[in-house]
């Protein structure tokens, strides 16, 4: 049986449908949960925030929800090594809930995706390479040492920031976990201005991710804008759909 | 009766409606008395020039719009189009056009948003989920203060909504002209999708007396009261603030909530086989919207305004009623469903825990009077014949058909001995400067700021291509296209040519995309109807729009007419015919970028290049008055049209690009700034200069495409098949450089100056 994952809908997400459509084609058995019904949320062996603009984001991206009775559950679940995703909104909710990099107490961040560089939201596409070596990662089981992959930074507040020793300690302790790169790898400044051009942060145990750009938006061949458009596999999963797949295997592996 | 028409009259000048004398006498005759206050504010807008059409009607009557792919023609919210059979399932496109002309230039920010707001709604009453927004935008000069204001805060506001309710944008165009100074145009497009047997009428549906009338959405409140009359006014510099109270207030996050809420609704609908009319709420407010579901229904309304959740306490009730307040839908039900209705917005999606006040009420019933019937606090405050107060009036106003000078070959002599005279400046600077040309420059900073790829089902996003692609079924290879036209500096010279190439360059857009257009949809924009140059220009427009739809077989299946585009000082906007085409791709693996594929292509022109500059970027540039604009030669055009999907559906061509603004050397540049990793391009100027008069025609704006040639004999014989006579333009190379000839220009030296304009105007968002 495959596992089962929530995907959290709070008011103003945006991304629920094509994160759910991702989870699935990695052969995850994927669901929507709604705000008004978090007693739902017990049954579930994953949870991923999808991307969208939660609460309006009030105070700051992510605040609210983070502290929203429905992140309940799923700080318990991080807490007891469950595997969580956020993805944009997602990330922005993690890091406010203090999961990412968890090196402080619980929604007390120590570390926030603050507005962009240019003070505006973007939509560009961009590459992210695992910064990490693979086992500092395990919610992202058996993904290769340096993968690159292509998603959509869709953003306002994405530039990650923290105090100079905060940021020192992330760097040393493996918590950038993806940074902006070309297509080769080679890691580029971000368009956010994100600190140590950090895409993605992961917590001390490797169960808990924050990505701020989209895998979900460049997980179909349809959906390349390169030469890898491959006219023969169009509908199929490719490029950032590998992301979800290894979140797939990690489950798995959970399971067996 | 005198004296009632007379009271009549004097009320309507003490209310400040925009409604004239004899209307209002009108009204007096019809209802034997002199109006309520509520009354007349509802006949202000259901009889203003944007809700009535009063001025273009008559002429809109000649847009062909029947064929056979159309699912739902013109008359309701928007128009449906037919994508395809999918699982046994007919699916269709909804396509609404609107304009948020007048609201955008007083208060642009929400003026931007609440176009986006709006055209939201239209798409999601007809029981569709909305798939894609598109705009296009036309500003004054930005070397004017108020106009970069306004410039900047309009794409900030169709950022903040769009990206906020998570419909992604997915194209539009940008033009800036002297003529947008005092008012600019924001004319959005939004595109749905529904299964042909799910469709909802905006209409109360057969057998529905006794049934509630239900209003979903925001708590109303002052703002956006007299909406519709307002955007059929003049705008006058001394009445900004008080026009300011006439914009709505968006609240993308409600609309978030509401759009998902619906959904829901739309599945319950379904599944318990239940009818239902629903409309949006737009100009007119509430009244106009429970009046037009009426009186579409043939029924009547009883409407009690106590009912309607308000922000504020004691609203007057024609507020309440005629009131503009953003995010708000009107149901009509019956009442065995009506609980569920309320449980879905107010609890499970829980609208009142959202934004303060906002749920669905039941607010009144249909009845089978035929009279729209609102009461307020125990007082009647409307009570009149749902079919006088929704017909509204007609004028035949009077016109003047613009004269537009026929020059032929005087242009291009003139052309050359300006080029000539001009400083001389070899191809390679000519070109810089042409992509520098404000209409030309990258629009990335624009679109970027968008969220083109939200939802997961954009192939090609903003700036990539022609025109923007959706594949909205999952797991379905159908896709469709969205492609704009529409030149200001055509419609200056010639409205009726500016409307025919309008029409072409949105059918041209997306066929390069590999689409074949299904569907148009428009927005004109003109002057002061009562003034017979402004109604002459507009009439010509719709004379090019109906020529030129009918010659290409695509027929119109919604549109918005937005009149009074003039500032007080005078000044009118361009006649702005503004056309988006829908296009359908069978599979999506035929749908191409416009960016160069690979190094050794032959770069082809799909026909021969019109010297007529009229209009043209490298006219102005050279200051060359003329008024010839490229003759659209719409048969020839709709066979390159088909040659281009053609030659991607069998992979004979990599890329394909309409030529527009610029010309086909700005074209052939945009294809090499697309590729990645970098490719050039080295062309022969010289048999361009024998065939089109010297080397200006490398910037001559014809219909035709320039396509990156795979195969060489396919694409010989696709073009015999289809008549398409084809020139050899140049060849991809490898290296970044425009080789023009012995002229040797970095790719990177053209991109900058290509980029440079808007990037920094808006802000760089680096890729």
């Amino acid at each position: 049986m495959s596992a089962r994952v929530a995907v959290l809908v709070f008011p103003g997400t945006n991304s629920e449908d094509e994160t759910v459509r991702a989870l699935q084609a990695a052969g995850l058995d994927a669901a929507l949960v709604h705000w008004s019904e978090p007693e739902a949320l017990a049954r579930f062996d994953a949870y991923v925030l999808p991307g969208g603009f939660a609460y309006e984001d009030r105070i700051r991206a992510g605040a609210v929800a983070a502290h929203d009775a429905l992140m309940d559950p799923v700080i318990e679940a991080a807490e007891a090594g469950k595997f969580v995703l956020g993805i944009c909104n997602g990330a922005q909710m993690l890091a406010e809930a203090g999961l990412v990099p968890g090196t402080g107490p619980l929604r007390r961040p120590t570390a926030a995706f603050a507005p962009n560089a240019s003070g505006r939201f973007h939509s560009v596409h961009v590459h992210v390479r695992l910064a990490v070596e693979p086992a500092r990662v395990p919610i992202l089981g058996g993904i290769a040492a340096g993968t690159v992959l292509p998603a959509w930074a869709s953003h306002g507040d994405g530039r990650l920031a923290a105090p100079a020793g905060e940021l020192e300690r992330m760097a040393r302790d493996g918590h950038v976990a993806f940074v902006y790169a070309d297509r080769e790898g080679r890691r580029v400044p971000s368009p956010s201005g994100s600190a140590l051009d950090a895409a993605a942060l992961v917590n001390r145990g490797g169960n808990v991710l924050a990505i701020m750009p989209h895998p979900e938006r460049d997980a179909w061949t349809f959906q390349h804008l390169d030469r890898t458009r491959d006219r023969a596999s169009m509908l199929a999963p490719s490029g950032g759909a590998t992301f979800f797949r290894h979140f797939a295997r990690a489950l798995a592996g959970r399971a067996a | 009766m005198t004296a009632v028409l007379e009271d009549a009259v004097a009320l309507g000048r003490r209310a400040g409606v925009a409604l004239s004398d004899d209307e209002l006498r009108r009204i007096a005759e019809r209802l034997g008395r002199v109006p309520t206050v509520t009354e007349l504010f509802a006949f202000d807008a259901q009889w203003s020039e944007h809700c009535s059409y009063k001025s273009s009607r008559e002429h809109l009557k000649k847009l062909p719009t029947e064929g056979p792919d159309v699912l739902l023609g013109v008359g309701e919210d928007a128009g449906i189009v037919r994508l395809g059979e999918w699982n046994g399932e007919t699916y269709g496109i909804v396509v609404a056009h609107e304009s948020h002309n007048h609201p955008s230039q007083v208060v642009p920010f929400e003026g931007a948003a609440t176009g986006i707001g709006g055209i939201v709604r239209d798409v999601l009453c007809m029981g569709a989920e909305v798939i894609g927004v598109a705009d296009a935008l036309r500003f004054g000069r930005l070397e004017n203060e108020h106009c970069r204001y306004v410039a900047q805060s309009v794409v900030d506001g169709i950022a903040a909504y769009g990206n906020a309710i998570g419909v992604p944008n997915v194209g539009g165009d940008v033009f800036v002209d002297e003529s947008f100074d005092d008012n600019v145009l924001v004319n959005v497009v939004a595109l749905g999708l529904v299964k042909a047997k799910d469709v909802i009428h905006s209409r109360a549906p057969r057998g529905s007396v006794g049934w509630d009338i239900v209003l979903v959405g925001k708590a109303t409140d002052r703002s956006g009261f007299g909406g519709a009359s307002f955007s059929s006014l003049t705008l006058d510099e001394d009445d900004a603030d008080q026009n300011k109270g006439a914009v709505q207030v968006p609240d993308p996050f409600l609309k978030n909530v509401i759009m998902r809420a619906t959904y829901a609704v739309f599945a319950q609908l379904r599944a318990s086989n239940v009818q239902a009319g629903f409309k949006d709420l737009g100009a007119g407010g509430l009244a106009g919207c429970s009046a037009e579901l009426c009186a579409a229904g043939g029924v009547g309304a009883e409407v009690e305004l106590e009912r309607v959740p308000t922000a504020q306490r004691d609203l007057p009730p024609e507020v309440v009623a005629i009131g503009e307040t953003q995010e708000r839908l009107c149901w009509i039900v019956p009442p065995s469903f009506t609980p569920l209705l309320l449980e879905l917005y107010n609890d499970v999606y829980s609208l009142p825990r959202v934004a303060r006040g906002a749920c669905a009420a039941v607010i009144g019933k249909v009845t089978e009077t035929g009279r729209y019937v609102a009461r307020h606090r125990g007082e009647t405050v409307m009570d009149v014949p749902l079919d006088f107060l929704t017909g509204g009036v007609r004028y035949h106003r009077a016109y003047e058909l613009p004269r537009v000078a026929q020059e032929g070959g005087a242009d291009r002599e003139r052309a050359l001995a300006l080029a000539e005279r001009s400083a001389p400046a070899t191809l390679g600077e000519r070109l810089r400067a042409v992509l520098a040309h404000r209409d030309v420059c990258s629009r990335a900073s624009i679109y970027r700021r968008y969220d083109g790829v939200v939802r997961g089902c954009t192939s090609i996003p903003p700036g990539y291509a022609d025109a923007g692609v959706l594949v909205p079924i999952p797991g379905a290879p159908l896709a469709v296209a969205v492609g704009i036209g529409g030149n200001p500096r055509y419609g200056t010279i010639d409205p009726r040519g500016a409307a025919e190439l309008a029409v072409a360059e949105a059918i041209g857009h997306v066929a390069a995309v590999g689409a074949r257009a299904i569907g148009l949809t428009d927005c004109l924009n003109f002057g002061d109807p009562t003034v017979a140059e402004h109604m002459g220009a507009f009439v010509a427009a719709v004379d090019g729009l109906a020529g030129a739809a009918r010659h290409f077989g695509v027929p119109f299946v919604s549109g918005n007419v937005s009149l009074y585009n003039r500032s007080s000082s005078g000044r009118h906007v361009a006649p702005s015919p503004i056309v988006a085409a829908i296009g359908r791709i069978a599979d999506v693996a035929a749908s191409a970028t416009m960016a160069f594929k690979r190094a050794g292509s032959p770069i082809v022109i799909t026909a021969p290049v019109q010297t007529a500059f009229g209009g043209s970027v490298v006219g102005e540039l050279l200051g060359l008055a003329s008024a010839t604009l490229p003759d659209v030669r719409v048969h020839a055009f709709a066979r390159q049209c088909e040659l281009v999907a053609r030659c991607l559906e069998r992979g004979a061509i990599g890329a394909a690009h309409l030529v527009t603004d610029g010309g086909v050397l700005a074209a052939i540049a945009k294809m090499a700034f697309a590729a990645e990793p970098g490719l050039g391009f080295a062309i022969d100027p010289a048999p361009m200069a024998e065939r089109a008069g010297g080397e200006l025609g490398w910037f001559a704006e014809t219909p035709a495409f320039v396509v990156e040639v795979f195969d060489v004999e396919a694409f010989a014989r696709l073009g015999a098949e289809l008549r398409v006579d084809s020139y050899d333009a140049g060849v991809t190379i490898p290296e970044p450089y425009a080789v023009l000839g012995d002229e040797r220009v970095p790719l990177e030296e053209l991109r900058e100056a290509w980029e440079a304009p808007l990037r920094d105007f808006y802000g760089a968002v680096r890729a």
